[in-house]
């Protein structure tokens, strides 16, 4: 068909739009695809690797130790694996080491770096230390006061995220490594050391008779399923957070971006309807017309399938890595699934075909000598406004050039809305997070210091208040702590979301956290269980302390006692408002009101780079949308534009004109870009409380609403300046002629 | 002289396809007078329309207005030029769409330096009643006239009309014509208009003959009728 010759010359004679729509659709499904991708790694990675190296089900403690050939007898019974790890702690003033014999059947440790031990005077050190801070194999390390030759690194399945106690949110890999020695050196060094238990359940085994059966011989000290331990779970959920956003952002951002170009398309096709209406009149079939226009209309939808397969290729890795900032040194493939990239692919096109080929079916429905006279479409009687007002004339032009063309008004409102909203999602997920630092120790209560000790005491101590902190779970084994405090205790925050203290000597009460997580409300019953007992408690709740940090139940000390089945006076925490000098082995963790702002900007530190390439997307969206679109509009006011030059219209004046138009556009998108990211904080830090163990409040600074509103008007008017050129190289006398055809 | 064009030549495309729009155009003008150039299509007399309205610049030759050479001229001179002295009427109107006819013409009235009332301007030319409309609820006839009441808000002292009634039928065209005469009357506004149509030469103070983009004739019209006698 000769009219295919049309192809080059129109692309050509468009190139700003093709270029700035396969852009768009680059950006938008790049945004889906390096999320997609991160999170299926990550995921495959995460299962590949547990896999390999038998990750455990759960790790428990028992007061008394299991007897080797006992371990072989559960086994058998119930079906499970189960070995007994040795470690111990050494503290060696700037760092602290948790060394380990190695395991033979769970938690299987893989050399990352380097080659495994071979001598007794040789260590392997945990990956993500050695890289921290610069630890090569070949190097010495001191170690309980003696120096080991590091000879290589490993990842282990229970640590790919490090936290040194479960307490923690956030990785250290500062000042915290694990450490593997020859067995035959560990028992020389620590002798048995401390004894935890790892455990594989099988198919079929029934968890509750097997932990029963552990209790009634062995008296279990402690039980953390694989579920409850954030050292495991936060690979997934690092990997779901991922391919969660990368859903978002599809349903979102490519969708949006989709139908801002078919708006675009569409209204391309309709400013030729003269060339349709004669095409029509000269007999060309409604079918060949339509598939004339819709193959131009499928070029942004394979150059940008393409584009975005490629760079896909490129970034996935480095992208992917941002998100791997926390964890151990992972290797995770980051691939592109063929059927992605043709999805990617044929999606777009796809619609962007289907776009095209209605909106020609719809004008030849037209009448022909309507098309012909390029009479379709321009009956807008909304135009009619402000018609007899006193404002400027180029006021009441604005005004009807918005209303008038709600299609490109609402691209153009799309492009800002869009732009700001990525944008202040970046900026609010770094407001949210500093927020979890910054309020965190406030809901906790206003001391400085907890010690959580290794023993339980009884009475009360010599300095600060004596609090009792014990592990519970649910049916779903989703583990809480139990916590008593004295009813005069007022180091702890006991400020009910009602605004009155809680009564700790009547009544028990739980976190919002906890209310969140377990779905129980005031006045409701609560159900748990003890974590080595499994022994069922039900208790009725008679109010919600604001803690959005800690899932905790509260009552005081001798109902949590109970409970527990432990002495009323007992207690294994102190909080204190100021440093105590308590022996430094009596103590397993120190909680200062630090700890939590310092774990939230490390974790911003990590974390900063994938943001700020997410505001980075939000701008290109931004200028490339807006591009798009008032080009479009250009190319449709080029006669306007022509005309007012002819009239003695200075450039700036007509940039004045034209281009302010959308200016009213400009703060409403802004607004509504900046509120939705709000509500999108809100519903994903939502989504995540049960995940994230943590309620990371929705926060929107007023520095970074400026700072968005900045960005967001910096990239509209780099686009208009962009367009500026256009305007100016507009030939009046070129329009004028086309006009009179 | 109000205009003055010496040896004005243009030329478009190159080589073969080169085509000479003026050809060592020579033709002056007094102020106030009407002068209607005559020409078929391609003749150069849009081409010669433009040149004097600043809208496009020639190869080579001189342009006068009023005593100052237009010639040469950067943009931004040329834009004040047409902005100061130059009224516009083209055949199809080229009105702003999204505008009612008061803001067509008051678009043009903010920029201007001293601008007619536009109260007087649009009974002048009888379109007071249209003011709140938009050109597409108007006649032809009516927008032309819109047209001509924005050319001339601006008080300019050229008014160039290029083919203003080839659009319009007679009655139409009649209308126009007669408002283009009391103009030039009312304001003495030196008015050029070019045309197919010979019949409009009759309203001619001169008659100016163009084809292949040189000047056939430049006649005074000793025999110079109203508009309303016009046999169009």
């Amino acid at each position: 068909m000769k009219l295919n010759k049309r192809y080059r010359r129109g692309i050509r004679a468009d190139l700003p739009f093709y270029v700035s729509a396969s852009l768009l659709t680059m950006v938008t499904l790049l945004m889906f695809y390096l999320f997609y991708i991160a999170g299926t790694g990550i995921g495959q990675y995460g299962d590949e690797f547990f896999s390999r190296n038998k990750r455990e089900d759960a790790t428990f403690a028992t007061y008394m130790e299991i007897p080797l050939e006992k371990i072989s007898a559960f086994e058998e019974k119930y079906g499970v694996t189960l070995e007994r790890e040795r470690y111990a702690g050494v503290d060696e003033g700037d760092y602290k080491v948790r060394v380990f014999r190695p395991n033979e059947k769970i938690d299987l440790y893989e050399i990352h770096t380097g080659r495994d031990l071979r001598n007794d005077g040789e260590i392997l050190i945990s990956a993500g230390y050695a890289d921290e801070n610069g630890v090569s194999p070949g190097e010495k390390i001191s170690v309980g006061g003696r120096k080991y030759t590091v000879v290589g690194t490993f990842l282990r399945p229970d640590y790919l995220y490090m936290i040194e106690n479960l307490t923690d949110d956030y990785k250290n890999v500062t000042t915290f490594f694990l450490a593997y020695m020859t067995p035959r050196e560990f028992k020389s060094r620590f002798g048995e050391g401390s004894i935890h238990y790892k455990v594989i359940y099988g198919e079929k085994t029934d968890q509750v008779a097997f932990r029963k059966d552990i209790n009634d011989h062995y008296y279990m000290a402690s039980y953390l399923a694989a579920d409850n331990n954030m050292r495991i779970t936060f690979v997934h959920e690092q990997a779901d957070m991922f391919i969660m956003s990368s859903w978002f952002i599809l349903t979102l951002f490519p969708l949006l971006t989709v139908l801002m170009i078919c708006i675009l398309l569409g209204r391309k096709i309709r400013a030729e309807q003269k060339l349709i209406g004669t095409l029509s009149a000269m007999g060309y079939s409604k079918v060949k017309l339509m598939r004339h226009y819709s193959l131009f209309a499928v070029i942004p939808g394979i150059v940008g399938g393409l584009l975005t397969s490629v760079a896909a290729l490129v970034l996935a890795k480095p992208f992917g890595s941002l998100g791997l900032a926390d964890y151990e040194p992972m290797t995770p493939e980051f691939t592109l699934p063929l059927w992605v990239a043709a999805a990617g692919l044929a999606v777009p096109t796809l619609i962007y075909f289907i776009a095209a080929m209605l909106r020609v079916r719809k004008l030849l429905k037209e009448d022909t000598v309507k098309l012909l006279a390029g009479q379709v479409g321009n009956d807008a009687k909304s135009r009619r406004i402000l018609t007899r007002t006193r404002r400027k004339v180029k006021f009441r032009f604005a005004v009807r050039q918005l209303v008038g063309n709600p299609g490109r008004s609402f691209v153009i409102f799309l492009g800002i809305f869009l732009g700001a909203a990525v944008v202040a999602f970046g900026f609010s997920f770094l407001d949210s997070v500093k927020a979890v630092g910054e309020q965190a120790h406030g809901e906790f209560g206003s001391f400085r210091y907890e010690y959580v000790l290794n023993t339980l005491e009884k009475g009360k101590p010599y300095a600060g208040e004596a609090m009792i902190m014990l592990p519970f779970e649910d049916a779903k084994a989703r583990q809480f702590s139990l916590i008593g405090l004295d009813s005069d205790s007022t180091l702890w925050n006991l400020t009910t979301v009602d605004g009155e203290k809680a009564d700790l000597a009547s009544g028990f009460y739980i976190s919002t956290l906890c209310e969140a997580i377990y779905d129980v409300h005031k006045g409701d019953q609560f159900t748990f269980r003890h974590i080595a007992t499994l022994e069922k408690h039900t208790v009725t709740i008679d109010g919600v302390i604001k803690n959005g940090y800690q899932s905790y139940l509260i009552s005081s000390r001798k109902s949590a006692a109970d409970i527990a089945g432990l002495d009323s006076g007992s207690y294994n925490v102190i909080l204190a408002e100021r440093s105590l000098p308590l022996e430094t082995d009596k103590i397993s963790e120190i909680i200062s009101d630090t700890t939590y702002e310092n774990q939230m900007q490390n974790m911003i530190n990590a974390m900063a780079g994938l943001i700020y390439a997410f505001i980075g997307i939000g701008m290109i969206i931004c200028i490339a949308s807006l591009y798009a679109t008032v080009n479009n509009m250009l190319s449709e006011c080029g006669h306007n534009i022509s005309m007012l030059k002819v009239l003695g219209f200075e450039d700036r004046r007509i940039h004045c004109m034209i281009l302010s138009s959308n200016h009213l556009l400009l703060l409403p998108g802004i607004i509504l870009g900046i509120a939705f990211a709000y509500g999108g904080m809100a519903w994903y830090c939502a989504e995540f409380i049960e995940v994230e163990r943590l309620i990371i409040p929705a926060t929107l600074k007023p520095i970074s609403i400026l700072m968005t509103v900045v960005i967001t008007v910096f990239c509209y008017f780099v686009s208009l300046v962009l367009l500026r050129r256009k305007v100016n190289k507009i030939d009046m006398i070129e329009a004028l002629k086309d006009n009179r055809e | 002289m109000f205009i003055e064009v010496k040896d004005a030549r243009k030329q478009y495309g190159s080589g073969e396809a080169a085509v000479y729009a003026l050809d060592g155009i020579d033709f002056t003008l007094d102020e106030g007078k009407i002068c209607v150039i005559l020409g078929p299509s391609g003749s150069g007399k849009s081409t010669l329309l433009n040149m004097i309205g600043g809208l496009d610049s020639l190869d080579s030759g001189k342009m006068m207005i009023n005593g100052t050479s237009i010639t040469g001229l950067s943009k931004k001179a040329l834009t004040a030029y047409r902005k100061e002295n130059v009224g516009f009427v083209f055949q199809f109107y080229n009105l702003i769409p999204d505008l009612t006819v008061e803001e067509n013409v008051a678009v043009v009235a903010e920029i201007a330096k001293k601008p007619l009332s536009m109260d007087d301007i649009l009974k002048a030319l009888d379109i007071e009643k249209y003011r709140y409309r938009f050109p597409r609820e108007l006649s032809g006839g009516q927008q032309q006239r819109v047209a001509i009441a924005r050319a001339m808000v601006k008080n300019p002292r050229l008014l160039l009309c290029d083919e203003l009634t080839g659009a319009l039928d007679t009655k139409s065209s009649r209308s126009v014509l007669r408002f283009i005469e009391k103009i030039n009357r009312e304001y003495g506004t030196t008015t050029l208009i070019i045309t197919h149509n010979e019949a409009i030469a009759g309203m001619a103070d001169i008659i100016v003959r163009i084809r292949d983009g040189k000047i056939e004739s430049c006649d005074e019209n000793r025999n110079k009728v109203t508009s309303d006698a016009l046999v169009l």
